[in-house]
Parts: C-alpha cells; sequence; structure tokens
C-alpha cells in the first residue's frame, strides 16, 4: 500500500526520478515523501542514514523493507504490484530481452551523461583537467550516437523496447530528459529529441517532473551545447 | 534451449562469467561458446561487432535475442526458464527486496575497485593525482567494510538462506578481489563468503581457466 512508502528524493536527480515514475506507473500515490536539498547537504541528514547509511538519494522504504538503488525499488515494485497499473515488463520475448538489454545499457548511458554535467561535482578542484573534459565529451557523443541509432531502428512513435511503454523507459527517460535540460542539441540528435517528446508527455512524467525545473524552465544550457 | 544460444567470452571477466553461472544454474549447458582474448584484442573483432556494437564481452544471443549486458542476459534467463534448474528469484518479499538492492549496490564496490585497480589505465599520465590515489583508495576500504558488515550478518548468501541471483551477478566480483589480493584476515566475513561458494557446481564448472593480466597482481593487498 502506498501509504506504507516513504521516498527521500532530490529535485532531477535521475535515479530519484525512476521511482517517482515507477510509482505512478504502478497507480501508488499517496506515498510519504520528502524533497532535500543536496545543496544544503541533507542527504547526508540523519533523517536520510537512518534508512541509508550511505547518505543517498533516494532513500525509499516500505514497511520494514528497504531499498535505496533506484534499479531495485522498480524491480521490487513490478514484482510486488504486478497486476496494478501499467504492465512494465512484457511478455513478448523480443520486447522482453530488448527492454533488459537496454536497461542495463541504461546504466552506462548514465555514467557517461554524469561524467559530463556532474564533472564538477565528482572531481576536486586541483584534479580537474580540460583532457578529461574533453576525453568525457567524446565518450559520451559516442554514446549518443549509439542511442540515436537503436531509436532510428525502431522507427517512430516508439518506445526504447518497441512499442510498448517499459521499466527500460522508466529508468532511461530521466537520463534523456537531462540531457535536455543541460543543452543538448535537439537538431543534431532528432531520434532523442522525438523520443524525449513523446515521454514528457507521458502522466507519470508530467507528474513526477522536476521542481526546480517548472520554477526555472532554462537550466544550465551551456554543458552540452557542443557535444 | 541451450543449442540455440551462444555466448562471447573472455576468460576471468567477471559479467561473461556471470552469464557462465547462470547457465549452469538454469541447466542449460550445451550453449555453443568461443574464448576470446582481449589482449589480442579478439573483443573488437568482426566476430563480436556483429553481435555487440560496443565491442565488449560478454557478446549473448539467446536465439533471436541479444543480451550483451550481463545482468540483461541473467533476468532474460530466469524469466524464460523460471521452472528450469534453481529458482534465483525468491517469493518472499523481504529477501526479494534484499536481493534487489545488493545486485544493484555491488555496482558501487565495483566502481570503487576499479578506481584502485585500474587507475594507471583508465587515467592518462598527465591527470594522475596523489590526493585520487588517496582517496580511490579510502573509499574502496569504506565499501568494503560496508560489505563485510552485509556478509557478517549472513548464514549463506547476500539475500539470506537461499543462493539467489544477487550471489550469480556478485561472486565474480569477490573472487576476482580475492585474485587480485585483497586480505582474507581483513574481511574474513568475505572469504567465508568466497570459500563457501567456490566449489558450488556451477561456480566450480566454470571456474576461469586464467586470469587477465592486466593489473598488478598484489593490487589489492593493502587495502
Amino acid at each position: 500500500m502506498a501509504k506504507d512508502m516513504t521516498l527521500l528524493w532530490g529535485s532531477g536527480s535521475p535515479p530519484c526520478w525512476r521511482v517517482q515514475i515507477m510509482l505512478e506507473e504502478k497507480k501508488l500515490q499517496g506515498y510519504d515523501q520528502k524533497l532535500l536539498s543536496f545543496e544544503k547537504m541533507e542527504h547526508k541528514s540523519q533523517e536520510v542514514l537512518d534508512i541509508n547509511p550511505r547518505g543517498q538519494l533516494p532513500s525509499f522504504k516500505h514497511g520494514n523493507i528497504v531499498v535505496n538503488e533506484s534499479y531495485g525499488v522498480c524491480f521490487y515494485l513490478e514484482s510486488q504490484f504486478k497486476n496494478q497499473g501499467t504492465k512494465l515488463i512484457p511478455d513478448d520475448t523480443d520486447q522482453q530481452a530488448l527492454m533488459y538489454q537496454r536497461m542495463f545499457e541504461g546504466l552506462t548511458f548514465y555514467d557517461k551523461v554524469a561524467a559530463v554535467i556532474y564533472y564538477e561535482y565528482y572531481v576536486p578542484e586541483g584534479e580537474r583537467h580540460d583532457s578529461a573534459v574533453k576525453r568525457n565529451k567524446e565518450a559520451l557523443d559516442t554514446e549518443l550516437k549509439l542511442w540515436e541509432g537503436y531509436l532510428q531502428k525502431l522507427g517512430a512513435g516508439s518506445y526504447l523496447a518497441g512499442p510498448s511503454f517499459t521499466l527500460a523507459d522508466v529508468v532511461v527517460f530521466p537520463t534523456v530528459a537531462n540531457l535536455f535540460r543541460f543543452g543538448l542539441s535537439a537538431q543534431r540528435y532528432p531520434k532523442l529529441g522525438e523520443y524525449y517528446g513523446l515521454v514528457k508527455e507521458r502522466p507519470s512524467v508530467k507528474a513526477s517532473w522536476p521542481p526546480h525545473w517548472l520554477e526555472n524552465p532554462k537550466g544550465d544550457e551551456d554543458t552540452l551545447k557542443d557535444v | 534451449m541451450a543449442k540455440d544460444m551462444t555466448l562471447l567470452w573472455g576468460s576471468s571477466s567477471p559479467p561473461c562469467w556471470r552469464i557462465q553461472i547462470m547457465l549452469e544454474e538454469k541447466q542449460l549447458q550445451g550453449y555453443n561458446q568461443k574464448l576470446l582474448s582481449f589482449e589480442k584484442m579478439e573483443h573488437k573483432s568482426q566476430e563480436v561487432l556483429d553481435m555487440n556494437p560496443r565491442g565488449q564481452l560478454p557478446a549473448f544471443k539467446c536465439g533471436n535475442h541479444i543480451l550483451n549486458e550481463s545482468y540483461a542476459a541473467c533476468f532474460f534467463l530466469e524469466n524464460q526458464y523460471k521452472s528450469q534448474g534453481t529458482k534465483l528469484i525468491p517469493d518472499s518479499p523481504d529477501a526479494q527486496a534484499l536481493m534487489y538492492q545488493r545486485m544493484f549496490e555491488v555496482l558501487t564496490l565495483h566502481q570503487k575497485m576499479v578506481c584502485v585497480i585500474y587507475y594507471n589505465y583508465m587515467v592518462p599520465e598527465g591527470e594522475r593525482h596523489d590526493s585520487a590515489i588517496q582517496r580511490n583508495k579510502e573509499a574502496l576500504t569504506a565499501e568494503l567494510k560496508l560489505w563485510e558488515g552485509y556478509l557478517n550478518k549472513t548464514d549463506c548468501c547476500l539475500a539470506g538462506k537461499e543462493f539467489t541471483l544477487a550471489d550469480v551477478l556478485v561472486f565474480p566480483y569477490i573472487a576476482y578481489m580475492f585474485h587480485y589480493g585483497l586480505s582474507s584476515e581483513r574481511y574474513p566475513a568475505l572469504a567465508k563468503y568466497y570459500n563457501s561458494l567456490k566449489d558450488r557446481p556451477s561456480i566450480k564448472a566454470t571456474w576461469p581457466p586464467y586470469w587477465q593480466k592486466f593489473a598488478d597482481q598484489d593490487a589489492l593487498k593493502t587495502i
């Protein structure tokens, strides 16, 4: 039941957003939730540490059960609420296999995006190098071309695993949304642009859109403008 | 059917090993397989690129389905062969949740391990910093202490009394770390876990024929 669930989250964080989309898709609205600020270091507060000794967000509790890894929460919820809300793991083996493949490629994708957009968060000032920034951008460019190709092959109006919205979209869309927030060019990546346009209208995505993005519709658009 | 499956793999690569363990656990022996050499750059050969445009191993095909991501292959196989071989996803919500938590947490452990073992491989000479090397070692030590704590509380396996998908996915990393010199004295619970599973039939049958020499074999000795 949603009222036995608690989610501590940060705005715009892809791992947090995945869990929120999932809870919407499984019709689990009404859970306890608290928006915390990374900037104010609230992810290291006692409230978070009590659920998640790593002091990270998302932190998620269902009764006595704790799962803090976003992919873990998604799989857990799909399993426990299989017959409720959207069916997110298709029975059709073609879509199922492609869904799993893209979900886990999504981890590599997220790492490459994060290495660019969160560079200054991860790397202390004295250790930053232009050569590293350049290399990370090149790696991201290679990765983006792969995903552009995947979407191209599936055709217009498609989700990542085919005709249906699946767990692959739940976990990967937040990464894609962050790309456009940070200035990725939809002209250079038209298929990703179309995918973004398609999924952002989905009710679960609209309902969980990062609040600070609503307040400031323009993000840090310089970061990815030359990727 | 195993004969409709093909695995291209490299020796001692944990992602490759996971799929091999999985195939054994699901009684899918008899699949087509080919051992390739990272040293000879065979992972960039046309044969691999045809299955995996990333030029990485494992490259795995199950009938018409390409599943190069080891977690994807394992999840798909468990789903498709649910009633065959070992049941690897428990029904109990508690055990299931813990299994999912650990199998995704291990990605953090892996990242921290890679930052120590492969530092010189990943970071070009002009970008290396003693401060980073020190920080990476401290981060790995802290991470290992967490896992030592997790395994201290358990009788057998990561999610409780039963061997689950979490163990299929995690065990190869643990074996890798002991191969690279992790101290059993400093990490007795991890060592106990390692020793209790290394003779499991699926693990014994797929033990790497040799270990890659990309890094110093004592890389983790002082952690």
